[in-house]
């Protein structure tokens, strides 16, 4: 029973079909009887009619036939008086009353009949399969409609089974169409009986998948929150004890280090948290993305020259709606990452490209690049290549792409990684749309394809 | 002429649909895919056009009994392919693996096998009458209501056997296949009969009880060959195909039955 | 099929029905006009017979008779072997089914 409609479509079909064609085999069974009856009737009173003809000599005219209907009749002697022109010259039958007959190359309803009024006895028969044909014709005429309706029953059995089933259509493609992160009730209108339970049910479970989803975002968000006091407190305590030890105590080196590591930490999950694009106050202008990039690079031209690696920004234009703050953090996120990962006098290039209708954002490194099956995974939250003990060795949180991720989706843009030039180090592509409108529609289709991938 | 057309055409119908919706009920369950069907229909049409066009030749074969030995030939043949379908639907059933090619092949082949014999006779009688020009009507819509009342029969039966759940359907349909089964043996039986290979003779006469020609009768003819007048040889036939059968299904069911509670066993030990 | 292999056939075919050939009493029946004629036949009870059925039509017929257990197509100008018997002694009703109505006829084993 893979399709409802389709089982109910057979059997309800089936059924009908089964009970109709056996009433109109019954109902043709019976007028056949019936007709038969009518024709025996027929051959009665015309055996009354032909036994009661006086006859003068015994020696008559055959009497014309039209060859489906033939006579004998017999005098009280028992000799062939008289005759129809094709009735054979022998007694047609053998018993008194109907019987079934062949000669004359058919076969026929014979009609053995004697009149005790004037002691003779009429033979009459009549074609069978000619008045089986005649009797045939007439109930085909009520049997043939029975069988030609039927496309018609499928076709209207089809469309009311489709009405009958529309609400559960309705509430399919509300749950296909459902964003991941759209937990809003679901609305079928006005649904029947049989499906309240499953759409009360499926509504109160999204409820409370909303309330978790909040308390869990809200939590997050609220711990990093109230840990930025005390890692502050912690960073001057530090400072005053460097000043107490030493400036080149080890201890308190490592320890800086780990504090300024916690710090980012939660810088990043706040930033996390305030590019979710349910809660960002994006405020859109048009920005040039190479501008933008220039800056980014400007201001992380530190970290490239500390690993002598080569830093390239390829295409010029490339205008685009944004968010000045939120895609300047996108391209700090992937600038850091493509230089954590890239090896000493590595090359990351960013190329701007204006496409037909987006423009396309690429950062791409000659690194060890990523292997495929942890492609999907680098975008969920802190989640990092081979854990802690990631191969470069760098320290991170596992949170920049996922921020990344949020803020292409703010932008209705399209992330995605693939292997760099030459089968080699990572590619980040990011493309966005071009104009306001085509990233208001593009913003909601990226919103299903994020549900889908979720 | 209507009712001939519905006879004849219901009558060859009922047997192979019936048989055709056995075997999809216990794939759909056993979760075996049905792209086979097709392709069995397919080939039983190509086949039912073959052995009908071919029939002159097929009766003058063995000196005039072609037509029974064939008939008998591939009633045999259909009765171990069955054989074979049990097993490997009840190993199936024990260990879900990939639905290996012959399996495939032999439900192609049954489909068939079955289709040609019965639509083989519908062809011949199709083709000659349809000429006549007073029968056309009364042929086509006997023809048709033939075709829907198997059908129907079948869809309604599939759906009915779907209906329970998988051990019970399949329990269901390899006794189903059983008696299936054997009544193409007594089917054999009776073609080897007129074919005078096989003594022939008269045990009961149950006509009065239910006769061959009744709507039940063609059913229960359909499903188990029912005979009203059966021949000893015949009967001796059926047991032996349901005993043969039942012995077998029930060897590999036990088989299973064993592994799994030796497999148990072994878990507990551990 | 080639001629050849139907040439195998039917010698195979020869062979493997010698033996069934020899001594039984024969009886024809012809089909014309979808009747059977002759419409009745005697045959001596308890003994097996040949029924010869010709059909002399060219339509196809199918020869039946549910107290026979008997059923086998007979092609638009074939004649076909059907054995029947040996039969106690009774009237045995056979009918065409592809034309139930006119071609009947009865075996009648004395």
């Amino acid at each position: 029973m893979n399709s409802l409609r389709r089982f109910l479509l057979v059997s309800v079909l089936s059924a009908l079909m089964l009970v109709n064609f056996i009433a109109a085999l019954h109902g043709y069974r019976s007028s056949m009887v019936e007709a038969e009856n009518l024709f025996d009737q027929k051959l009665q009173a015309m055996a009354l009619q032909l036994s009661s003809v006086p006859l003068r000599t015994t020696n008559n005219a055959p009497a014309p036939d039209d060859e489906s209907m033939v006579f004998q009749l017999f005098n009280a002697d028992g000799k062939l008086v008289w005759h129809s022109v094709h009735a054979p010259d022998q007694y047609i039958a053998a018993n008194e009353g109907f019987s079934e007959n062949n000669f004359n190359g058919y076969r026929w309803r014979t009609l053995s009949y004697f009149n005790f009024v004037n002691g003779h006895r009429i033979m009459i028969a009549e074609r069978l399969d000619l008045r089986y044909r005649l009797a045939e014709s007439v109930i085909l005429e009520s049997i043939v409609p029975v069988v030609v309706v039927l496309p018609v029953a499928g076709l209207l059995i089809w469309l009311i089974i489709g009405q009958g089933l529309k609400s559960l259509a309705i509430l399919a493609k509300i749950l296909r169409g459902k964003a991941a992160d759209d937990l809003s009730a679901v609305d079928v209108g006005q649904a029947p009986n049989e499906l309240m339970p499953v759409i009360e049910s499926v509504n109160s479970m999204l409820r409370r998948l909303a309330e978790s989803f909040e308390r869990e975002r809200r939590f997050s968000a609220d711990a990093a929150h109230e840990l930025r006091t005390p890692i502050s407190a912690i960073k001057i305590h530090l400072h005053n004890l460097r000043d107490e030890y030493g400036q080149d105590n080890e201890s308190l080196l490592s320890l800086e280090r780990d504090v300024d590591r916690l710090a980012h930490l939660v810088e990043q999950m706040l930033l996390l948290h305030r590019t979710t694009p349910d809660h960002y106050p994006a405020k859109f202008e048009r920005i040039s993305l190479a501008a933008l990039a220039r800056e980014v690079i400007a201001e992380r031209y530190g970290d490239f020259v500390s690993k002598d690696q080569i830093i390239e920004l390829l295409g010029s234009d490339g205008d685009i709606d944004g968010d000045r703050f939120a895609i300047g953090i996108l391209l700090q996120n992937l600038l850091t990452n493509a230089s954590k990962y890239t090896q000493h006098g590595g090359t990351i290039q960013v190329k701007i490209e204006a496409l037909e209708n987006r423009n396309r954002l690429v950062v791409v490194d000659n690194g060890p690049g990523i292997s495929a099956d942890v492609k999907e995974r680098v975008f969920e939250r802190f989640y990092r290549v081979g854990g802690d003990r990631h191969s470069s060795g760098v320290s991170g949180c596992g949170l920049g792409l996922s921020i990344a991720e949020h803020i292409a989706e703010l932008h209705g843009a399209n992330i995605s990684m693939a292997a760099g030039d030459n089968d080699c180090g990572l590619a980040v592509t990011v493309d966005f749309p071009k104009t306001r409108t085509a990233l208001k529609a593009s913003r909601s289709l990226a919103m299903e394809k994020y549900g889908e991938k979720k | 002429m209507l009712l001939t057309s519905v006879i004849i055409v219901l009558r060859e119908v009922l047997e192979a649909a019936l048989l055709v919706s056995i075997l999809m009920s216990l794939c759909f369950k056993l979760g075996i895919e049905r792209s086979w069907f097709k392709w069995g229909v397919l080939g039983g049409v190509v086949g039912s056009i073959g052995l009908g066009s071919q029939l002159g030749f097929i009766s003058s074969l063995f000196g005039g009994i072609g037509q029974e030995v064939v008939d008998a030939g591939l009633q045999i043949f259909i009765y171990i392919c069955l054989l074979y379908i049990c097993v490997e639907f009840i190993n199936h059933y024990y260990q879900r693996h990939a639905v290996s090619g012959t399996l495939r092949a032999v439900l192609v082949i049954i489909i068939l096998c079955a289709m040609s014999r019965e639509g083989s006779e519908i062809y011949i009688y199709l083709s000659a009458f349809q000429s006549l020009p007073h029968a056309s009507v009364s042929l086509y819509s006997g023809s048709i209501i033939g075709l829907g009342i198997g059908l129907s029969c079948c869809a309604l039966f599939y759906y009915c056997l779907l209906s329970f759940s998988l051990l019970r359907t399949l329990i269901l349909g390899c006794m189903l296949l059983t008696v299936v089964a054997s009544g193409m043996l007594l089917q054999a039986g009776k073609m080897l009969i007129q074919a005078d290979l096989l003594p022939d003779g008269q045990l009961w006469d149950s006509s009065a009880v239910l006769s061959e020609e009744s709507l039940s009768g063609q059913l229960l003819y359909a499903l188990a060959g029912y005979e009203a007048t059966p021949a000893p040889a015949q009967l001796v036939l059926y047991l032996f195909g349901v005993v043969c059968m039942a012995a077998v299904v029930l060897t590999r069911y036990w088989h299973w039955q064993r592994r799994k509670v030796s497999a148990k066993v072994a878990g507990y030990e551990e | 099929m080639t001629a050849a292999f139907r040439l195998v056939l039917f010698a195979v075919s020869v062979l493997f029905y010698m033996p069934a050939i020899a001594g039984k009493p024969e009886f024809e029946v012809a089909i014309r006009q979808h009747l059977f004629e002759p419409s009745v036949i005697v045959i001596p009870a308890n003994t097996k017979i040949k029924l010869w059925v010709s059909n002399e039509d060219t339509t196809p017929e199918e020869f039946e008779s549910y107290e026979l257990n008997r059923e086998k197509v007979v092609l638009g100008g074939q004649r076909s072997l059907i054995f029947i018997g040996p039969l106690p002694a009774g009237e045995y009703p056979f009918f065409g089914e592809f034309n139930p109505k006119s071609a009947q006829g009865k075996i009648i084993a004395e």
